[in-house]
């Protein structure tokens, strides 16, 4: 069902066009990941999608129920406000106040019944393995902690719409998981989520759809693999052992028909203009000349990958 | 409501969980209200020091330090010169000089001279130091008038005396001259009775002459008709006897003739000539006798006159002298009306007594109302800053904008927050104050009242500074200036005589002076709340036009405000990409 409809958004401030006709279409239940480089415009349209700035030309409308009409959101935003949880690039909540105060707070703020608070408080609380720390000052908590309690601030009252800008920002790779998985449970229960970050790899993990954002444009929008489509050239990746051998392997590739070498020091990323040929070459290649190969892998373009070859696309234009 | 309530409980929890806001906002002005009550709940002056300088110190001077030190006063003395002392008074070891003159005692017309050397940047300290010495200079001043007045009504009451006994002096002056005068008229009557006119005849001595010689040709005729005769008798027959018998009386009748002729023409003892003689010495002397009288008349007309002027001035004397004694009788007749006879009287008729209106109290009591309203308008005016910049700097003010929840809620959520804050200072406040002033108990309630209504004007101001201005710092510069500027206008610290009519007129609305006034009304003069009412609406009028303003800039800027907020929180964000970026 569809939920959320920008309809040739376009957004200027001082009359910079942050954003450019934008058509974006949010379907209920779904996690839209929306990515960009930093200045694209991600955390703008976020802001349009929450209702909190209104477009400068175009709509953005909700629909709240199937087959009603579509409302402008940023016009209805009192009335929807209940059910949108919004969860900015930094922590929001109350560093004085304990992580349960801060739950019990924002929840009687939006009008939830006592024992449905202290119910979802303590659902949260488990669900985001905060239950040890609800005594705790919000301020004493670690930075993933702290993003967990944001994230749980933003789900007290159980909204219908989720929307976090940056979620894995400044967080260790364990914890970036960790959010991501409790988002992923977010969403299982039924929450719309929409996510704008610079962790491709993350967004890409969890996401249903992607949208990408270049200097205003949507360049690209839908499932994943639709927006990685275009783009669809496998990658051979040499993991190799540091030493005298990966000299030897960049000198072999060099000879191979690959379009681009890439050394990303721990490895080597053969670009091969055909996949197989490439492949048993380097297979020849490692066996004439008594090279160790640690690891070898084929791999499909990552999202950061579509999005450099976007920006490779724009800078050529 | 209920919303309203939780986000006042929130507010609460963030203050008293901030540990210097609630030292600074909670605890400073209970402990500032504290020590004032500990240090002014007393009436002296001590701590004053006042240098006094003489060129002598006799016992009129120290007479004088006495009465000051009786005050309290810490009194220093400077013997060597005045210059030792202002350089004191401008290291602030002694906070006025005064120059004594050598003695009090008033000698001639040259007033004793007391120099004070105050420091005029201590303003209420001069004021406070100046009136209370002008006390005690007042004091010796009406001692020395009392003594030179009392000299002055001895000699009063001398002439009085001498008056009564020269009056009658005067009467038998009056009586004599009156006397004299009458004497006068008598002489001058008689002077003009005096008759000195003599008879112009002028006498004619040629008749003498004419008279000699007619009787000088008659005897010489004679002689002749006697020649005649005797010739006749010659001629004649008479006998020679007969002829010379007759001729014989002829010639005698002849030389009688010419006896008498001779006494015409010689000058002798009975002659013609002495006759004439006598005839001119008589006229001679009736000319001199004459001209004499001229002269007396013309000195008794003389005199006469000036007897005139004599008696016109013994006239005028009299005029004079019952003037006088018309004059003395006045003076005495004053003198002996002049019902103030007391030197001490005269001296001071004026006793300058000052009342208080209230019972003599502590200085605490004259300056609790000041006091507290200051408290009152720096807290709530910090209070509402703060509480607004913790609101718009606090990490969930994005949240809170898509919480269900009115913008007036929050508004008034912090006024009440304030207002719970206030709340309880005040009942701390009027509690620790009330430790120091018993009376406050009768005009509590009103007190309270007051103090609710000032607390919401300055918290809805101070609230009114934080959301006008970004920074947390400059908000509460903002707050403190514009409480100081409150404060500087309000007489407290500088008198506001100084200030141009129209400001005066503007400070009246000052709402920490209608503050101050409404609670020293109430508290010290225990005045009923329906004749102070105009001052209560004006201060509610502050309120609610203030909240009115609130609502306006909020619906104005709220939303900037979380843009700014956003923004700002967003560009920080870019920037530690980029700063991770570089490092990786």
């Amino acid at each position: 069902m569809e939920f959320i409809h920008l309809k040739e958004v376009v957004k200027e401030f001082k009359r910079t066009k942050i954003l450019k006709n934008v058509n974006l279409t949010i379907q209920q239940g779904e996690i839209l990941g929306i990515i960009g480089q930093s200045g694209s415009g991600k955390t703008t349209l976020l802001n349009l999608i929450a209702g909190f700035i209104e477009p400068t030309e175009g709509n953005v409308e909700y629909f709240s129920k199937i087959n009603h009409q579509p409302k402008e959101m940023h016009k209805n935003l009192h009335k929807i406000k209940k059910h949108i949880g919004f969860t900015p690039q930094h922590a929001s909540f109350y560093p004085k106040l304990t992580v349960k105060e801060n739950l019990l707070h924002f929840g009687r703020l939006y009008g939830l019944k006592k024992n449905l608070l202290i119910d979802n408080a303590n659902n949260l609380l488990k669900f985001t393995n905060l239950h040890g720390h609800q005594n705790k000052l919000a301020e004493h908590l670690s930075g993933g902690m702290q993003k967990r309690l944001d994230l749980s601030c933003s789900l007290i009252h159980k909204p219908k719409l989720l929307i976090l800008d940056e979620p894995t920002a400044d967080l260790d790779h364990i914890t970036q998981g960790e959010i991501l998985e409790l988002i992923q449970e977010v969403n299982k229960q039924g929450v719309t989520v929409v996510i704008a970050s610079h962790h491709l790899n993350n967004l890409e993990r969890i996401c249903d759809k992607i949208a990408i954002i270049h200097k205003g444009e949507l360049k690209s929008f839908g499932a994943v693999e639709e927006v990685r489509k275009p783009y669809l050239k496998n990658k051979i990746c040499i993991n190799i052992k540091v030493g005298k051998d990966k000299e030897k392997m960049v000198q072999m590739a060099r000879k191979l028909p690959v379009n681009k070498i890439v050394d990303q020091g721990h490895q080597i990323v053969l670009h091969p203009l055909e996949d197989e040929k490439a492949l048993l070459a380097l297979v020849k290649a490692v066996k004439e000349e008594n090279l160790y190969l640690h690891d070898i892998d084929l791999r499909k373009p990552s999202l950061s990958e579509v999005m450099g070859n976007i920006i490779e696309e724009e800078e050529r234009k | 409501m209920n919303s309203l309530w939780l986000l006042t409980k929130k507010n609460l929890k963030l203050l008293l969980r901030s540990k210097s806001s609630a030292l600074i906002v909670v605890f400073a002005p209970l402990l500032i209200i504290l020590i004032l009550g500990l240090s002014f709940s007393n009436s002296s002056q001590y701590g004053i020091n006042i240098g006094v300088y003489a060129s002598a110190f006799n016992d009129d001077v120290n007479s004088f330090m006495e009465t000051l030190q009786e005050e309290e006063f810490k009194v220093i003395k400077y013997e060597s010169n005045i210059e030792e002392c202002i350089e004191d008074i401008k290291l602030s070891y002694v906070h006025t000089c005064i120059s004594l003159p050598e003695s009090f005692q008033i000698d001639g017309n040259t007033k004793k001279e007391i120099t004070f050397h105050i420091d005029p940047s201590k303003i209420n300290l001069v004021w406070m130091v100046q009136e209370t010495l002008r006390t005690k200079l007042n004091l010796k001043s009406e001692e020395v008038s009392k003594t030179l007045a009392g000299n002055i009504l001895t000699k009063l009451a001398d002439t009085n005396t001498k008056i009564s006994s020269d009056k009658d002096k005067l009467g038998t002056i009056k009586e004599k001259t009156a006397n004299a005068l009458s004497s006068a008229e008598t002489a001058k009557t008689g002077l003009s009775g005096l008759d000195f006119t003599v008879s112009e005849t002028i006498y004619n001595l040629s008749v003498t002459e004419a008279f000699k010689t007619q009787i000088f040709a008659n005897i010489n005729m004679g002689i002749t008709k006697l020649d005649t005769a005797t010739s006749t008798i010659d001629k004649a027959n008479l006998s020679s006897s007969e002829k010379g018998a007759i001729k014989k009386h002829l010639k005698l009748a002849k030389n009688e003739l010419e006896n008498a002729s001779a006494r015409l023409t010689v000058d002798s003892e009975g002659s013609f000539i002495a006759v004439n003689n006598l005839i001119n010495t008589l006229q001679t002397d009736l000319t001199a006798t004459k001209t004499k009288l001229t002269s007396v008349s013309e000195k008794v007309t003389g005199t006469t006159t000036d007897l005139g002027n004599i008696q016109s001035s013994l006239g005028e004397g009299i005029g004079s002298l019952d003037t006088v004694l018309t004059s003395l009788n006045e003076i005495k007749a004053n003198l002996d009306a002049q019902k103030v006879t007391e030197a001490g009287v005269i001296s001071n008729p004026i006793t300058t007594k000052i009342e208080n209106v209230i019972p003599a109290q502590s200085y605490l009591s004259y300056m609790f109302p000041a006091l507290i309203v200051l408290v009152i308008m720096f807290s709530s005016l910090l209070l509402g800053t703060t509480l607004v910049m913790m609101e718009k700097n606090s990490p969930s003010f994005v949240r809170n904008y898509f919480v269900p929840v009115k913008k007036v809620t929050f508004i008034l959520s912090t006024y009440l927050t304030n207002l719970i804050l206030m709340l309880v200072q005040i009942v701390i406040i009027l509690g620790i104050s009330l430790i120091f002033l018993k009376e406050l108990y009768l005009t509590l309630p009103q007190t309270v009242l007051i103090l609710f209504l000032a607390a919401s004007v300055f918290t809805f101001l101070g609230m009114a500074l934080g959301y006008l201005f970004v920074s947390e710092e400059t908000a509460v510069l903002a707050s403190i200036s514009l409480g100081s500027v409150f404060l500087f206008f309000s007489g407290l610290i500088l008198p506001l005589e100084s200030v141009s009519i129209l400001l005066r007129e503007i400070t009246f609305f000052n709402p920490f002076v209608l503050a101050e006034k409404l609670v020293r009304e109430v508290s010290l003069f225990q005045t009923s709340l329906s004749l102070i009412w105009m001052d209560l609406l004006i201060l509610l009028g502050y309120a609610v036009v203030m909240f009115l303003v609130i609502l306006i800039i909020e619906s104005l800027l709220h939303k900037q405000l979380v843009t700014k907020f956003m923004r700002h929180h967003h560009k920080a964000h870019r920037h530690k990409q980029k700063v991770d970026g570089k490092k990786h």
